[in-house]
Parts: structure tokens; C-alpha cells; sequence
């Protein structure tokens, strides 16, 4: 009251240092909480990119196949064909061990070549061929080389063997082609996404195609038309505990109502995508009503007052405004139903598929349930598989994410 | 104007659409469909593709449900809907087959396929468990004998309070959930084999079966056993990143994995192959494949697939079942097996 | 489904013919229609909710008759060491589900510790600091996490985040389990920074900037802008974002399976193995019990008893929303 200004002014100036201290405290806590966020996410990378790395190059060891005339005996001439580089392996544990070098793939190749080109019956063809799992593993490094024998899935003559191939140049590594192109399989060597990425896409496809135009359309009615009373209330609370139910409940209803009643068939990407559209449909909704409740009103009232009808005026105006919203509650939807493992347990998709699916009614598995299994392979080469499965189920969920923010970005509106 | 009603016409039309797909049903199948344990899938899931790379039959599929599931999926009824084969890591009960008969589903036909170690290992940078039957009952069981014919909760904290000979390591044992064909085997065979070990209680099993077992069965839940999943590549790498734990899991995973994790010796052996064939190697149970009969003259290639499963390239010592990891029955047991295989001989019980 | 997909076909297919010039009384219908439309997809999650709760409800009465109700619902004692086979005595086996759903909510709580402020100062931050390019680049990397399939932050919380939280445990002297309840919850949380973010975002951004601007030329500090008027007005967004973020980690499943472990401890140490209730209804599921048996069926128990609490939950939580809205509408 009867303070002087000097004293006054100081402190003001000492309230403002520390208001403004505040304020740079506050930003520095915000900028942490990114890179929190993005610190995370680049380790998870890191270890997923190193562990998975390896997967995208496969081992291949050159055999020179005499194709007898009129035979079938695929097998046969491939094994001969390492008896052939290795004459003096006599005994039979021996050549046992010396056929487990190549892939049992090779024969089924040698098989589709042949067929393919028949002319080459009786000729002598040198060809590469995929070599089995251990190999591949010693070749890359994951199975070391030194240490005692016991210690390792690879004897020392297998060792030597594979040395020696090394050394007359019969061994390359070259791009993996078959890990996308195959399905799965128990030979890690021959083991591919292809069944499972078409069975997660031809999945996504339904759900998106039921959730969203379900997702935006109950958004609409229950921010812009629905009357306040006891049923819309209840069809709110309905939503948000749905978009809480855990996704394995999704499952038991998936089994119990669209396999049991429906009678659709189990493992099919189309159950696998009406009970992700189930899933999907809470975060759609709650997304888009937060955008539409983001339109000011004034846009609605404008539209009103120049004469459009209170659908029009949504559906023109509102709706199109509110889009960059919804989108990004379709986006983080979809992305959880990309990820998703746990309801597709209960229909079937954990399964061993190895023919593509050839529509929405055929078995397949999916991206992370393939992850899943393949988890639980003892094969060693395995987990190189399953890290690369992962990266490829990261790569789709930047790809989707890319292609929705530069969706948003070019609507975005802020107010 | 039009614009954004014809947004919504699309939207509705693209449902419709989807809709339509609903409506036309599957066609009739072609493909063989497994279900069941988690356990027979690596095994069922070679055969499936052996099968179908060397047949003009499509590839089986094979799903992992759990044996529970699967038998209940199998027992659900008869047709294209239904799976044909169930693999189980235990026998199919007599209530499961009378829930198949009670679906119409009464010609079942049984095949063992062989067994499957089950070890308890460690990291290979820990010391080597040299441990008996007795000695793990003593380190798991929930109660222990105190001495006078009664018994106490288990005091025991770690591994040389249960025998002077072990590590002195915190007892800490990875395993199976109560729920896990896994689990039920270790117990009735691990636990329950060091638990008759005493004298005393083995008499108590002719007095008190109920009592007997619950003393036997019943494993510690202060912490010392943990319950970890039945991803047995996770137990393995758990191991790994904790030296001190032990962990209990399927061979073919120790199979896999000899640079990181070391079995465990029990009761003198270690689980090896031959110790387990032979049945030296006290943990080990049976695997099973149960086929509907119904379905051989349904969905084409069932025979087929059976005749593949139970082929000496297959299920032989020397086949291809062995090389992950399946511990092939003795070749006298085989041929009885395959006699039942080939006359389609139904279950009884 | 049908009973929405049909309406829209003929509704919407009508509205695509017609202009909307047409008469007062077809766009009456028309609007008639497009609102029955609305109506009836709006009662799909009615649908669904019936659906879960039949699909749940009769196992679960099955389930009741073999282990009462008070004995679930208030045990204290979770330990399905049943039998797997009828002719095998296992012990009693216990079915009491306060331990799972003490486990459920620690986890829970500590998911939300870690994404409750990251979400929203990430948010604040590239809403109001962040320059446009630098928000344009991160925010969709930010919801990259949401993405990120759970069975791949389960073996990250497993073999990464535990065994790191126990040595650094070790190293200060304390007992960490190898499968403790943080791991879980702290990678549960960086799972659901997105979902606070994201949702906190559009709430912020949906503030009128007529509000903020006042507030700034009253010479408050942007932090004081945000916080005494943004925030406020923000709040029912914010607060729906956070209930995303609690409803999934509720029902996360995958990531406790692996880093949280099986063991029902009755516990409020972060550092001691836990379980939730989802990661009984997997293990009772997929397991090699007979599939009539209580083990399974308390899946189904449990099942329903997760979506009553949810159930409940969702309701005070909307309850409080509501509150705010009519505050700030």
C-alpha cells in the first residue's frame, strides 16, 4: 500500500524473471516429453534393425546337378551331386551330415526347374541352391565358428566342409527373395511373409471398409443429431467401454458369433477383419466426435443461416472440416488392428498356412501372428526371421502413417 | 452439391459390397485342417508341408489352440466345418470322447507320434545342476516332509539348503503355467517322481490318493517357481539374461539352443536324445495326433497325410521328425502304431 | 452387421440421384432417411456389447456353479493348480480375483505415471513450441509408437527392459524380479504416449484461438496461457485421450504375457512379479486343460467381470467429462 514504485518495479522484475523461468522450466519439460518419446523409439528400432538385419540375405551353396533322363528322383541327384564334391565321404552318419548342408528346399527348386525347362533332362546344370538353416546361421556369424563342438548345432566336419565350399567359391549370400515371396514354413530357409502380409492387408481391407463409413457416421449422429436422453447416453457409454474391452474379449465374440452363428469359415482374413472393424470402430468414433466437436460453431451456424439443412450443414461443411481429425482416430484404429494378435488366437489365425489366401475366405495368418509363431520356433534362424517379420510390420505401420499425415496436412485447420 | 452425399453413397455401397462377400459361402474344402496342442505343431506343421510339397494335395493347415482347444474344436462335430485332425500333448480323456460322441463323431483314430523331453536348464554361464527327482520335489513343492511324518511350507531358499552337493543359487525355476500340458507332465513325473522317494509318503498314496497327490502336485507360490508363459524361446532367453534361474521346457528348444542353455542332469542322465528314446531320462511324455474316421472319405488326402506322419522318413530314427526334435518311439512300438494306422483302428477306453 | 449395411445402400444411393433441389417433401424423406442411416449405425456398439456380454455369460454361469461368486469375486487367493485331467488330483485350486486386478491396476498406474505427462507435454509442446516443420515430422513419429505391434513391445519389455531394470536394481541393492511389474508398466506406457498425445492435441488445437490470444494479451506467459486457460478448456479431450490410454492398457494382453509374468501376487511393489486379468483369460484359453473344465471357464469369468469394471469406470469417467463440457460449451 504504501509501497515505494522502485520497490515495486523490483518486485515486478524479480516476479517476471521467475514467471519467465516458469516458462522456460515448462518448455524444457515439454521437449524432454518428445524426446522421451523418440529416444524409445529409436532403441526399439536399433534392436529390432540389428536383430532382423540378417534375414534379408539368405546363404546359397552352387551344385552341379547331372539330370539323369526320365527320373524324378530329385533328391537323389542333388545328393549325389554333394557326394560329387566331397567323394570321400564314405560313411553314412557322414553323408548324413554332409545332405543336411542343403536346404530340403533344394530338391522341390530343382524339381520346378526342371519341369519349367525340360529340355535340360540328361544335361549337366549348375545352379545355386538355398543352404539349410545352420549354414546360413555359420555363414552369418550366428552360430560361432570357434568353441567346442558340443556347444553347437554344427559338427567340426560339417565346419570343414563348409570351409572348403568357402574356399572353391560355392557359397554366396544374395537377397532373399523367398521371404517375401513364400509362405510360411518350418525350414527357416524357405520361411516367407507373403501369407501372412496378404492375410494382414486382405484383413485391414475389411475392416476399414465396415469401421470407418460405421466409425464416421455414428460419430456424426451422436455429436451433430442425437437428442440428449437416456438411449443416446447409453449408446456413449456403450462406445467408450467397448474402445476399453480388451481385445481378446473381441476374439470370444468373433468365435462365438460370426463362426459359431455365422458359420464363416475359421482362419479367414474376413472374421479376422469384422473383428478388427469391431475394435476399431470405439477409436474411430471417440476420434471423430472430439473433431467434430472441434468445428466451431459458427461454421455450422453460418451454413444454417444461408439456408442449408441441418444435414447439409454437417455433411458439407462440418464434416469435411472435422476430417483431419477423424482421420487421425482412423489412423491410430488402424494401426492397433495392424498390430493386433490377441483376438485373432480365438479365430483361427494361429495356423501354419503355407498356400496364399486366394480370397477373403481362404486361410491366411496375419503379420504379427506369424511374428508370434515364428517366436515360439525352436530354429535358431528363427529369430533373425522373426525380427525382419517385425520390421516389415513397422515399415507398413510408417507407410500407413506417412500416407495419412500427408492426408491431414494438407486439410488441416486450425482455429 | 452432390459431392458429399455421393461420399456417403459410396461408403454405403463399399459396405453393401462387403456385405455380398458375407453371403457366398465357402466352397467345398479341399485342404486338411489340424488343430491342438502348441507342442505337436512344430511336428505336425513339417509333416503338413512335407506333405504338401510332395503330393498334388494342398498344404494342411495347422493351427496352435492348445491341446483343450483343439479337442474341443475336433469334438464340435462332423463336416467341412470341423477339423479333421486334433494334435494333443496328452491322451484324449473319456469325457472328450463322449462330447465327440455326443456330436456324432464316434470312430476316432488314435496315433502316438513320440515323445517330448522335458529339461530343466540353465544359462551355460552358470555352474552345471546335477539334481535328482528327490532334490527337485524338495526345491519346488510347495510343502515339504519336516522329518516326522508331518509336513512344513518349504523353507528352502536356495539350492544347497535342499541337497550340500548343489549350487548355492537363490532357487528360481521359469515354467510352465498351471494351465500347460508341460507343466502337468513335469509334475506328475518330475515332482511327483522325487516325491515317492519317501518312503513315508509313497505309503500314504494307498491310504490317501487325494492327500498323496496334493502333497505331491502342488508346487511352491512364494516366488521361487515363476510362472513364465508358454513361449519356451522366451523361458530360453530369459535364461540367458539371468544366469541364476533355472528353467523348465521343451528338448527341442535345448536342442537348439546347446551354446546358451545346458540341461540339467536328472537322476544321472542328461537329457540327451538316446537318454530320453530309451526312457533313461525320467521327464518325458507322450505326443498324440487323434484323426476323425468320418472325415477320410470327406476331405481328400487325409490317408495320405497319415500314411507321410507315420512314414520311417518321417517318424524314423533317421527322419526328418527327429532332426526337430521329436523323440521317435523304439521301432517295435512304430510298427504298432502303424498296424493301428493302417487298419483305422478306432480309441477305446 | 446387416442390419446397418442395408439402410445406407438404399439412403445413400437415393441422395446420389436426386439434386437436392428436388422438393421440400423428398428432402424431408431424404433426411429422414440418412438420419435412420445414422441411427442404425449408431446401435451397432449396442449390437456388439450384446454380443460380447452373450457370448461371455453363459460360460461364466457355468463357471459360477463350480466356484460361487463370493469366492471369485472377493478371494484373495488366485492358484488354478487344478487338475488337468479327471483322473488326477491336483490341490483345491483357488479362483479369487483380487490379486489379478490389484496387478491389473498396478501396472495400469504405473503405464499412466509414464504417459500420462509425457502425452500431454508432448502434446503442448508441438502444439504451441515446436516450429511447424519440426511438429510435422515428429508428431507422426510420436504416433508411430501406437503402431507398433504389442508382441514386439513384449519381447522389448522382456529381454530389454527387464533384465535392465534388474541389474540396475543389483547394482543400487535392490530385489528385482526378472518379470517385475515396471517393465510392463513403464513399456505399457510408452505404448500409450500416442494415445494421450494425439487426443490432447486435437483438444488443445480445438481451443478457440480467440481464448488463447486473450489470455496472451493480458501478458500471460505462454506457459500460463496454457496451463490457466488452454487446459481448462481442453479438459473433456484431454480427459477422453487419458481413457484411451487407461482402457487399453487395461486390456493390453501380449506385453504382461512376456515381461509380467503368471504369478498372482498380492502386491503394490513395483519390482515384484505381478499378473492382470488378461493374461489369465490367455493363459486359461490356450492352454491343454479339458475345455469344460474351471480353468477355462474362469476365463470367461473373468472376461465379464473386465468389462463390468470397464463398464463401471466408463460411466464416472463420463460422468465427469460431461461436467466439463457443459462448464466450457
Amino acid at each position: 500500500m504504501t509501497e515505494t514504485m522502485e520497490s515495486k518495479s523490483r518486485r515486478m522484475a524479480s516476479l517476471r524473471k521467475k514467471r519467465y523461468r516458469a516458462e522456460r522450466r515448462f518448455r524444457r519439460l515439454g521437449f524432454a516429453a518428445v524426446s522421451v518419446g523418440l529416444i524409445f523409439l529409436t532403441v526399439l528400432f536399433g534392436v529390432v534393425l540389428i536383430s532382423g538385419f540378417g534375414a534379408f540375405k539368405q546363404t546359397f551353396i552352387q551344385l552341379d546337378i547331372a539330370v539323369l533322363q526320365g527320373s524324378d528322383n530329385y533328391q537323389g541327384m542333388v545328393k549325389q551331386a554333394l557326394r560329387d564334391i566331397f567323394p570321400e565321404v564314405k560313411s553314412r552318419r557322414h553323408k548324413r551330415q554332409l545332405y543336411a548342408l542343403v536346404s530340403s528346399g533344394a530338391t522341390y527348386q530343382l524339381n520346378a526347374r526342371i519341369e519349367a525347362e525340360p529340355d535340360l533332362s540328361g544335361k549337366k546344370i549348375s545352379a545355386w541352391f538355398p543352404a539349410s538353416d545352420d549354414v546360413d546361421m555359420v555363414i552369418k556369424g550366428r552360430i560361432a565358428r570357434d568353441g567346442p563342438a558340443e556347444l553347437r548345432r554344427v559338427t567340426d566336419q560339417q565346419l570343414r566342409w563348409i570351409e572348403r565350399l568357402e574356399n572353391e567359391g560355392r557359397i554366396r549370400t544374395q537377397f532373399n527373395w523367398a521371404f517375401f515371396t513364400s509362405g510360411d514354413s518350418r525350414e527357416p530357409e524357405l520361411a516367407g511373409i507373403a501369407v501372412a502380409t496378404l492375410g494382414t492387408l486382405l484383413s485391414l481391407l475389411v475392416c476399414l471398409v465396415l469401421s470407418f463409413p460405421l466409425g464416421v457416421l455414428t460419430a456424426v449422429y451422436l455429436e451433430e443429431f442425437a437428442p440428449r436422453g437416456r438411449w443416446t447416453e447409453f449408446i456413449e457409454v456403450n462406445i467408450n467401454n467397448l474402445a476399453a474391452v480388451p481385445s481378446i474379449v473381441f476374439g470370444l465374440l468373433g468365435l462365438a458369433v460370426f463362426l459359431n452363428v455365422f458359420n464363416l469359415p475359421r482362419s479367414a482374413p474376413l472374421v479376422g477383419g469384422m473383428v478388427l472393424a469391431l475394435m476399431t470402430l470405439p477409436t474411430i468414433i471417440i476420434a471423430g466426435r472430439v473433431a467434430l466437436n472441434g468445428v466451431p460453431p459458427s461454421v455450422r451456424e453460418a451454413a444454417l443461416a444461408i439456408g442449408a439443412s441441418p444435414l447439409q450443414a454437417v455433411f458439407h461443411h462440418v464434416l469435411p472440416l472435422a476430417m483431419p481429425g477423424v482421420l487421425t482416430g482412423t489412423i491410430i484404429g488402424t494401426a492397433r488392428a495392424l498390430g493386433e494378435s490377441a483376438p485373432l488366437l480365438m479365430i483361427g489365425m494361429v495356423a501354419f498356412v503355407v498356400d496364399l489366401p486366394s480370397t477373403i475366405l481362404s486361410p491366411a495368418t496375419a503379420l504379427p501372428v506369424q511374428v508370434f509363431l515364428w517366436a515360439d520356433s525352436p530354429e535358431r534362424a528363427f529369430e533373425e526371421r522373426t525380427a525382419a517379420a517385425i520390421l516389415v510390420l513397422l515399415l507398413l505401420t510408417i507407410l500407413m502413417n506417412l500416407a495419412a499425415v500427408l492426408l491431414r496436412k494438407k486439410y488441416e485447420i486450425r482455429w | 452439391m452432390l459431392k458429399n452425399y455421393r461420399v456417403l453413397a459410396t461408403l454405403a455401397a463399399v459396405a453393401a459390397v462387403a456385405n455380398v462377400t458375407v453371403a457366398g459361402t465357402a466352397e467345398a474344402r479341399d485342404q486338411i485342417r489340424i488343430v491342438g496342442s502348441s507342442t505337436v505343431y512344430p511336428f505336425a506343421t513339417v509333416v503338413a508341408e512335407r506333405f504338401g510339397r510332395n503330393t498334388p494335395y494342398k498344404t494342411p493347415v495347422v493351427e496352435s489352440t492348445g491341446s483343450g482347444g483343439g479337442l474341443k474344436l475336433f469334438c464340435a462335430g462332423v463336416g467341412e466345418r470341423y477339423p479333421d485332425i486334433a494334435n494333443a500333448s496328452r491322451r484324449i480323456k473319456a469325457s472328450e470322447i463322449k462330447r465327440c460322441a455326443q456330436n456324432g463323431i464316434t470312430d476316432i483314430i488314435e496315433v502316438k507320434v513320440g515323445y517330448d523331453g522335458i529339461v530343466l536348464a540353465n544359462s551355460r554361464k552358470a555352474p552345471l545342476f546335477d539334481l535328482s527327482l528327490r532334490s527337485i520335489f524338495l526345491g519346488l513343492a510347495k510343502n515339504v516332509p519336516a522329518g516326522d511324518g508331518t509336513t512344513k511350507p518349504n523353507p528352502y531358499k536356495t539350492w544347497n539348503d535342499v541337497d550340500a552337493s548343489l549350487p548355492a543359487s537363490r532357487i528360481e525355476v521359469l515354467g510352465p503355467p498351471p494351465t500347460s500340458g508341460t507343466r502337468d507332465a513335469f509334475v506328475e513325473l518330475a515332482m511327483e517322481g522325487g516325491c515317492k522317494t519317501f518312503n513315508w509318503i509313497k505309503a500314504m498314496k494307498k491310504k490317501s490318493k487325494r492327500a498323496y497327490k496334493a502333497l505331491c502336485h502342488t508346487i511352491r507360490e512364494d516366488g521361487a517357481f515363476v510362472e513364465a508363459g508358454e513361449n519356451d524361446n522366451l523361458i530360453v532367453q530369459k535364461l540367458g539374461a539371468n544366469p541364476k534361474a533355472l528353467g523348465i521346457f521343451g528338448y527341442s528348444f535345448l536342442d537348439q539352443n546347446t551354446d546358451r542353455v545346458q540341461g540339467s542332469i536328472i537322476n544321472n542322465r542328461k537329457p540327451s536324445f538316446e537318454n530320453i528314446a530309451d526312457g533313461k531320462y525320467p521327464v518325458s511324455r507322450p505326443l498324440f495326433l487323434y484323426v476323425k474316421k468320418d472325415h477320410i472319405n470327406l476331405i481328400p488326402g487325409i490317408k495320405g497325410f497319415l500314411a507321410e506322419f507315420t512314414s520311417n522318413k518321417a517318424w524314423g530314427e533317421d527322419g526328418y521328425l527327429v532332426d526337430k526334435g521329436l523323440i521317435t518311439m523304439s521301432s517295435e512300438e512304430r510298427a504298432i502304431w502303424n498296424r493301428k494306422v493302417k487298419s483305422l483302428a478306432s480309441v477305446s477306453m | 452387421m446387416s442390419l446397418c449395411n442395408e439402410p445406407p445402400q438404399l439412403g445413400g444411393v437415393d441422395l446420389g440421384r436426386r439434386p437436392m433441389r428436388s422438393t421440400p417433401l423428398r428432402r424431408v424423406i431424404a433426411g429422414r432417411l440418412v438420419m435412420g442411416v445414422l441411427i442404425a449405425c449408431s446401435t451397432v456398439a449396442v449390437l456388439t456389447t450384446i454380443g460380447i456380454v452373450l457370448s461371455l455369460v453363459f460360460e461364466s454361469i457355468q463357471f459360477f456353479q463350480i466356484v460361487p461368486v463370493s469366492d471369485f469375486l472377493f478371494g484373495m487367493h488366485w492358484s488354478p493348480q487344478t487338475a488337468i485331467r479327471t483322473d488326477q488330483v491336483g490341490s483345491s485350486g483357488a479362483f479369487g480375483v483380487i490379486p489379478l486386478l490389484a496387478g491389473t491396476l498396478l501396472i495400469s498406474a504405473i503405464a499412466l505415471t509414464v504417459s500420462g505427462p509425457v502425452g500431454l507435454y508432448a502434446a503442448i509442446y508441438l502444439v504451441e513450441y515446436a516450429r511447424p516443420s519440426f511438429r510435422a515430422v515428429i508428431k507422426p513419429l510420436l504416433e508411430v509408437l501406437a503402431g507398433i505391434p504389442t508382441v514386439v513391445y513384449g519381447f522389448f519389455a522382456a529381454l530389454f527392459v527387464a533384465p535392465l531394470l534388474r541389474h540396475g536394481g543389483e547394482t543400487i541393492g535392490l530385489d528385482v524380479s526378472s518379470e517385475s511389474a515396471l517393465a510392463a508398466g513403464l513399456v505399457m506406457g510408452v505404448m500409450t504416449i500416442p494415445f494421450v498425445s494425439s487426443i490432447t492435441d486435437d483438444a488443445i488445437t480445438a481451443v478457440p484461438s480467440t481464448l488463447k490470444e486473450g489470455a496472451l494479451a493480458m501478458g500471460a506467459t505462454r506457459s500460463e496461457m496454457i496451463r490457466q486457460v488452454v487446459l481448462p478448456a481442453a479438459l473433456p479431450g484431454i480427459a477422453g485421450g487419458m481413457l484411451l490410454a487407461v482402457s487399453r492398457v487395461i486390456g493390453e494382453t501380449m506385453i504382461v504375457v512376456m515381461a509380467a509374468g503368471l504369478t498372482a501376487n498380492l502386491t503394490l511393489n513395483p519390482l515384484e512379479a505381478v499378473t492382470t486379468v488378461t493374461v489369465q483369460i490367455v493363459t486359461m484359453l490356450t492352454g491343454d486343460q479339458q475345455f469344460d473344465s474351471a480353468k477355462t471357464l474362469s476365463a470367461f469369468a473373468l472376461g465379464l467381470l473386465l468389462f463390468m469394471v470397464t463398464l463401471v469406470l466408463n460411466v464416472i469417467a463420463q460422468r465427469i467429462v460431461k461436467k466439463y463440457r457443459e462448464q466450457y460449451d
